[in-house]
């Protein structure tokens, strides 16, 4: 433990002096879509982050094409170096709070390397109301881990790929059939259509026997428009969560049954600390 | 008695003598242009120091590269001064011109690739005490009545700098205090003015004499030597922006290459300072070439000649370059090679 310790230190006091400049920019923004990219903010940034996500528009005109039905997530992000950022958020989505911790390994170009690798450890609480107060609950049955490695290479200067191994631990789960920890494999990728705006899809391949029957995989489709300090994300996904543990272990909705929503992500950068 | 009294005295005079040989360093190369012209005869300026303190340069010189010092007097980390800007954001801080007596964007462009040099907008902080004008001419069009104070005090032209053109905070007085101990770390020698040895036995001859018509015509010949102040001529857009700048040659793509990566990619490059990121993509280019021809701060003429202003909620900015920094035809060049690029 120590020998970690160390060895994060070191890491951490190495690039306290790095700078993004040459860096390959894989992603325009720390979000593809429902989860991480391979992006950090830059050092002394602050990033507010707020997301939406509505019902299935197979909820017809009763639920307006799911517009009746909306969560929200409210976060921020920082950027402790330019490689190591830190956030923390809250989902209305079983009234969710989570937080996480992202550094960036390797970066491509920058570290003469062909990738960029990010390292993401997220811990997710659900706070809803005890559904028996009377029994002994305990707060830990209600904690989520994810941890994801996230893999990415810019091929060109329009198209991009990431792909998100990733672990969900779930410290309490309905019966013994079913798999505390879930392993997926993510896939993320984005082409540029033009200078502001992109196209972007992300999805998670879970190997069978780990989700109870009714569960299925995530598959998001986005647009995202660059503007002057903003970003904007326009999608369409068959999740309504916004925190690993709820889009890649809870997504109940298909594609195939219309079952997907709108949403949105919008992120806004503002400066804490100087650049340098 | 009388003895004693010719004794103090004589050893008086002797330590005089010998303080004036101390301080009165022989003329050379090293000398420090400033010392000569006030052994010369000229006003001390404000912010001139005798002695450079190397421990408050090199706060300033944080403060310059980093917006902030982490040895201020409290013992910790300054606040930053700009959260957005740093000072080598515009400013260079080694020569970046091959004649610091005439000054011209197209000997400073070639200067700056064989130095391996940013183009920036803002003069270079080399030789920055050694000038007698900041804030000089049309900008008095941009930062009205508060150039006044700052056309004529360094001091108060840092501070100008530090509160609006870096989108940050007045300095406190240490601050500003190390920053000029900093700046006097770039001043110029008379080395950097290339005399000739004619030249310096005239230096050597005013000095030595106590007549001012020669001491003055010396003053003369070394501020014909560097420019003692930046000139700052606001220009216009071209009439057309499809025909471009009236009287220029047809853009040369390599030229424009160069000023797009010493000028444009020092800002807009990712993790640069500005939020308007740009890169070498096809769609990028073609971005820029789509936008030349319109009437705002999306069209490269526009926002080359006018550049931006801080907005509440943005305070990221881009200074404009005056013709001194970028001409009329080195925008031709930057056309170019965008158009270019974009094909």
């Amino acid at each position: 433990m120590k020998d970690l310790l160390i060895i994060l230190l070191v890491c951490f006091g190495a690039s306290a002096n790095a700078q993004m400049e040459g860096w390959a920019q894989t992603f325009k923004d720390t979000r593809v879509i429902n989860g991480h990219s391979v992006e950090t903010s830059q050092k002394g940034a602050m990033k507010f982050v707020i997301s939406h996500r509505f019902g299935a528009l197979n909820g017809g005109t009763y639920e307006l094409f799911g517009l009746d039905q909306s969560t929200i997530r409210m976060g921020l992000d920082y950027g402790l170096t330019d490689r190591l950022t830190i956030g923390a958020g809250r989902s209305s989505f079983e009234k969710t709070y989570d937080g996480f911790m992202k550094y960036r390994l390797l970066v491509q170009k920058d570290d003469n390397s062909p990738i960029s690798i990010t390292a993401l450890a997220n811990m997710a609480i659900n706070t809803l109301k005890w559904e028996n107060p009377d029994r002994e609950n305990f707060a830990t049955s209600r904690y989520f881990y994810t941890w994801q490695l996230l893999l990415s290479r810019k091929f060109s200067d329009d198209l991009s790929v990431q792909l998100m191994p990733t672990v969900v631990h779930r410290n309490l789960v309905p019966n013994e059939d079913i798999a505390h920890d879930v392993i997926s494999i993510g896939g993320a990728i984005r082409y540029q259509l033009t200078k502001k705006m992109a196209l972007q899809v992300e999805g998670y391949y879970i190997p069978e026997d780990q989700l109870a029957s009714d569960f299925t995989m995530p598959l998001s489709v986005g647009i995202d428009i660059e503007t002057k300090g903003h970003q904007f994300q326009f999608s369409l996904s068959n999740s309504m969560g916004m925190t690993e543990k709820i889009f890649i272990t809870g997504t109940r909705n298909k594609w195939t049954d219309a079952g997907v929503g709108l949403g949105f992500n919008i992120t806004r950068d503002f400066r804490i600390r100087g650049r340098k | 008695m009388m003895r004693t009294f010719l004794i103090i005295t004589s050893a008086l005079l002797i330590g005089v003598f010998f303080m004036q040989s101390a301080t009165l360093r022989p003329v050379n190369e090293e000398s420090r242009l400033a010392e000569i012209l006030i052994r010369l005869g000229q006003n001390r300026p404000a912010h001139y120091l005798e002695t450079i303190d190397p421990v408050k340069a090199e706060m300033g010189k944080e403060m310059v590269m980093k917006a902030r010092t982490e040895n201020a007097p409290s013992g910790r980390s300054s606040n930053y001064i700009s959260t957005i800007f740093v000072c080598t954001d515009c400013h260079n801080q080694v020569k970046e011109d091959p004649n610091p007596a005439k000054l011209s964007p197209e000997a400073r462009l070639d200067y700056a690739i064989k130095n391996d040099l940013p183009f920036l907008q803002s003069t270079t902080f080399w030789g920055l005490v050694n000038r007698e004008a900041w804030y000089n001419d049309d900008y008095i069009l941009k930062y009205g009545a508060l150039v006044k104070p700052a056309s004529t005090s360094l001091y108060e032209s840092t501070q100008l700098c530090a509160q609006e053109c870096s989108s940050g905070r007045k300095l406190e007085e240490w601050e500003a205090e190390a920053i000029n101990h900093y700046y006097w770390t770039l001043e110029l020698k008379l080395k950097d003015l290339e005399l000739s040895s004619e030249e310096y036995n005239r230096i050597d001859q005013a000095i030595a004499t106590e007549n001012p018509e020669i001491r003055r015509s010396v003053i003369g010949l070394l501020k014909s030597k560097y420019m003692v102040y930046s000139p700052a001529n606001f220009v216009d857009v071209p009439v057309s922006k499809a025909k471009g700048y009236a009287n220029t040659a047809v853009g040369n793509t390599e030229v424009g290459k160069e000023i797009f990566d010493r000028a444009c990619m020092t800002c807009h490059q990712y993790g640069g300072p500005s939020l308007f990121i740009l890169d070498y993509s096809k769609k990028s280019f073609r971005h820029m070439r789509r936008n030349i021809t319109r009437n705002d701060q999306l069209s490269l003429y526009e926002i080359v000649r006018h550049g931006t202003y801080a907005e509440l909620g943005h305070r990221q900015y881009m200074p404009r370059y005056t013709a001194d920094r970028m001409s009329n035809q080195q925008v031709e060049d930057l056309r170019a090679y965008i158009e270019a690029e974009a094909e």
